[in-house]
């Protein structure tokens, strides 16, 4: 959605529109995760009357989608492929078994035992 | 290797020998050893200078290095704990040994020198961490490779230390900190009774370098909820429901 997307590129890292929604995807969840986690909380506090409860809820499944946490999705860093994903490096498996191999990570070698 | 210049080393220590007597060694069989030497090169034992004898560079200046710096080239220098009780745990986390080995070699040097008694370095079991990946695409699942990061842990203990004394220490290791290696520190202060009253008065002064470090670390709390909620709750959608 694009009124969440930053008007300027606010991102260092492969540019992709994947890449583009997940990052805006991630701001907009930071941004309204206390209102997410306020009308959780009213929700499920049973001192307060029914009808604020439901009223919670209501609101909740109208908040936009790309607030919720299970939007975001890890995406490679050097390739923006979404799956095989290490998430220590937050890279695809075959970028990191390029970067590994090349001695760009810190401490990773190859292991055999 | 030519034999005069085989002998020569052999004739040095012999000289030496000769111009000051150890004052630990037999006479008799001082005499006897220096008496056969002379024999064979046929020079009397008066001179130290021989005739075709090139001065010894090493000999000329015999002025020995400060005590701190011959300090560096033997086993750091310790101090000895009084009481034996912990104020400061160092662990020190590295991927790389030398690495490791030579800032654990430099942090007990720098404790020595801070009063401070310290121990270890203690080698803490290593972490390995290991993944494996497919080498190509998604079909070829039968080759696949291994790869893995081992962190070596070091810990290095101060005990009987004032904790002004441990802050300065820590304070150095961290202007001084080398490339490649990570430095956790437990400090443990004891303090009066009643520190809880002491500690809430400190807290707002605190509050601001607390949450500066804070931050980065993981919260399982989202901030701002609290006030969201009341927020909420007092807004015009949800005051007819009350």
């Amino acid at each position: 959605m694009s009124m969440f997307r930053a008007k300027k590129l606010d991102l260092g890292c492969f540019i992709n529109i994947k890449t583009i929604r997940d990052h805006s995807k991630r701001k907009a969840f930071a941004q309204h995760e206390p209102e997410r986690q306020a009308l959780r909380y009213i929700i499920r506090n049973t001192t307060l009357p029914a009808r604020t409860r439901a009223e919670a809820q209501l609101q909740l499944t109208r908040m936009h989608c790309y607030t919720r946490p299970t939007q975001i999705r890890g995406r490679c860093l050097l390739g923006g492929k979404g799956r095989g994903i290490l998430r220590d490096f937050k890279m695809s498996r075959y970028n990191f078994r390029m970067q590994a191999l090349e001695g760009n990570i810190p401490g990773v070698q190859k292991a055999s035992w | 290797m030519s034999r005069p210049n085989m002998i020569r080393p052999i004739r040095h220590a012999l000289l030496r020998q000769l111009a000051q007597q150890p004052r630990n060694a037999l006479a008799g069989f001082l005499s006897t050893r220096s008496q056969s030497t002379t024999v064979a090169d046929n020079v009397k034992p008066g001179p130290p200078q021989l005739v075709n004898e090139l001065p010894d560079p090493r000999e000329e200046n015999e002025t020995r290095l400060p005590r701190a710096v011959q300090a560096l080239y033997l086993q750091p220098l310790r101090r000895e704990a009084e009481y034996g009780v912990p104020s400061c745990d160092l662990q020190l986390r590295s991927f790389s040994i030398p690495n490791l080995e030579f800032f654990c070699d430099f942090a007990i040097r720098a404790a020595y020198y801070l009063g401070l008694p310290a121990f270890g370095p203690v080698p803490l079991p290593k972490i390995t961490e290991r993944w494996t990946v497919p080498r190509s695409h998604f079909i070829f699942k039968k080759s696949q490779e291994n790869f893995e990061r081992i962190t070596r842990r070091r810990l290095i203990q101060i005990r009987d230390g004032h904790p002004e004394t441990v802050q300065i220490w820590l304070a150095f290791l961290q202007k001084h900190a080398h490339y490649g290696i990570g430095m956790k520190a437990n400090i443990w202060e004891y303090g009066k009774l009643e520190i809880g009253k002491q500690m809430d008065g400190e807290l707002k002064s605190m509050q601001e370098v607390i949450e500066q470090k804070m931050e980065h670390l993981g919260r399982d709390k989202t901030l701002g909820t609290v006030e969201k909620v009341k927020e909420l709750l007092a807004s015009e959608r949800f005051r007819h429901t009350r």
